[in-house]
């Protein structure tokens, strides 16, 4: 019998490299698995169920994702929030947890997805120095971790790319990595690839529950022009214009855009066109998502701070106002609340008693004051 | 089909970092192919 001295010195390299190996792989693996676990506290009366049931062709897949459900005990509308579509726009994600977390419904039907494409959030795009995660602190002190992803569905989930994007049913054309992109997927199949899946899963949650309002949560670059902005489809025309009138009374200025009609896959023309909702979506800025920033980091996520941006406002290159106080998550989740807390109001207005009637809501003056996190749970609870 | 097709590629360059790093050869070598092999088994055993 031979003993481990009698091991040739190249072999035990070999073993040891191997073992090392094995440990290397075994905490990276922890680490990216970390990545999906929930970062949302259901509140009182909400209760949760899965995208899967809508689409059971997520079932058991990193597309599947949580959808919450706050139901009042008096009849009204049924309205549907979705964050997280691009999950390297935090802003759209914290409004919709914030949501979860803190809203009570008298009337009506709230559905929230905070996290529509929860693949996205596995991973962040290569080569930018992106974090993983930022952190918010909560009123008793406690630290809330929230995941940072990739604006596109992971490669490990879905695979390969194909030389050109074939968009369904319209059958545009368009770039291969938008096979990937939940906000080209619209209105998805029950077996097309993964994103297209979810997109699915999306529409017949709409279809199935008879959501009358749709509000899909998003962030752009500081330099595009869409941004601080509503995108409406046709249908939500008179809800996007008044709300704008209605917001600028609070200090929130909302542009108005559109839904094109000759651009296919996003939510504000897919789902008004294959629905009865009335579709809308919101884009608040964040310069993070920007080619101009300095060092990436859970700071200018939050913050939004930075120095080339300061001079790029002064040069006129900025669509959003830019000044010493950056553009802070607060700002950013306050105008998604405020926007969709109006929209809400205006479709009620608009269509009596399809409202839903819900309370409990932070507005944009108490989060712009007090923070996001002063207002959501403690994760021990 | 798929499946069968990346599980037989990933057998093969498995195979290939294993006989790296048991071979004769620099340590920086065996290094790279420890790192190769770990990853790509645990891949090719948990692709669904």
């Amino acid at each position: 019998m031979s003993s481990p001295r009698d091991i040739p010195t190249s072999y035990r390299f070999s073993l040891g490299a191997l073992v090392v190996a094995v440990a290397v792989t075994v905490v990276a693996g922890l680490a990216f698995h970390a990545l999906e676990q929930r970062d949302v506290v259901v509140g009182d009366g909400a209760r949760r169920t899965t995208l899967s049931a809508y689409s059971p062709g997520l079932t058991g897949t990193h597309g599947d994702t949580d959808v919450y459900v706050l139901e009042g005990t008096q009849p009204g509308g049924t309205m549907l929030v979705i964050g997280g579509v691009h999950a390297n726009e935090p802003a759209g994600t914290l409004a919709a947890v914030l949501l979860v977390e803190t809203a009570r419904v008298r009337a009506g039907r709230l559905f929230v997805i905070p996290r529509a494409n929860a693949s996205a959030a596995t991973h962040v795009e290569s080569s930018e120095g992106f974090p993983t995660s930022f952190d918010l602190t909560t009123a008793s002190g406690t630290t809330r971790s929230f995941r940072f992803g990739g604006r596109l569905t992971n490669p490990v989930h879905q695979w390969p790319d194909p030389e050109v994007y074939t968009h369904y049913p319209s059958g545009q054309l368009q770039s291969d990595f938008d096979v990937r992109n939940l906000d080209r997927a619209f209105p998805g199949r029950p077996d097309g690839v993964l994103t297209e899946r979810i997109a699915y899963g999306i529409t017949q949650l709409i279809l199935r529950e008879r959501v009358e309002l749709t509000v899909d949560l998003h962030e752009a670059r500081p330099m595009n022009p869409i941004v601080n902005c509503v995108i409406f489809h046709e249908r939500a025309q008179e809800i996007a214009t008044m709300a704008s009138i209605d917001l600028e009374a609070e200090g929130v200025k909302l542009r108005l855009e559109p839904s094109p009609k000759n651009l296919h896959g996003m939510s504000h023309r897919e789902l008004g066109d294959h629905t009865e909702t009335s579709a809308l979506l919101l884009e608040t800025a964040n310069p993070i998502m920007d080619r101009l920033h300095g060092k990436t980091s859970a700071r200018l996520i939050l913050d939004g701070k930075d120095e080339f941006f300061r001079q790029a406002a002064r040069a006129g290159l900025l669509y959003v106002p830019y000044g010493a106080d950056g553009l802070p998550m607060e700002e950013r989740v306050g105008r998604h609340v405020a926007a969709l807390m109006a929209f809400n109001r205006l479709f009620g207005e608009l269509h009596p008693g399809r409202a839903v009637t819900l309370d409990g809501v932070p507005d944009y003056a108490a989060l712009k004051r007090d923070g996001v996190g002063r207002f959501l749970k403690d994760s021990a609870k | 089909m798929i499946i069968v097709c990346y599980r037989l590629l990933c057998g093969v360059m498995a195979g290939l970092a294993l006989w790296s790093l048991f071979s004769a050869g620099k340590r920086a070598e065996k290094a790279v192919a420890a790192m190769i092999l770990v990853p790509l088994v645990l891949r090719a055993l948990l692709v669904k």
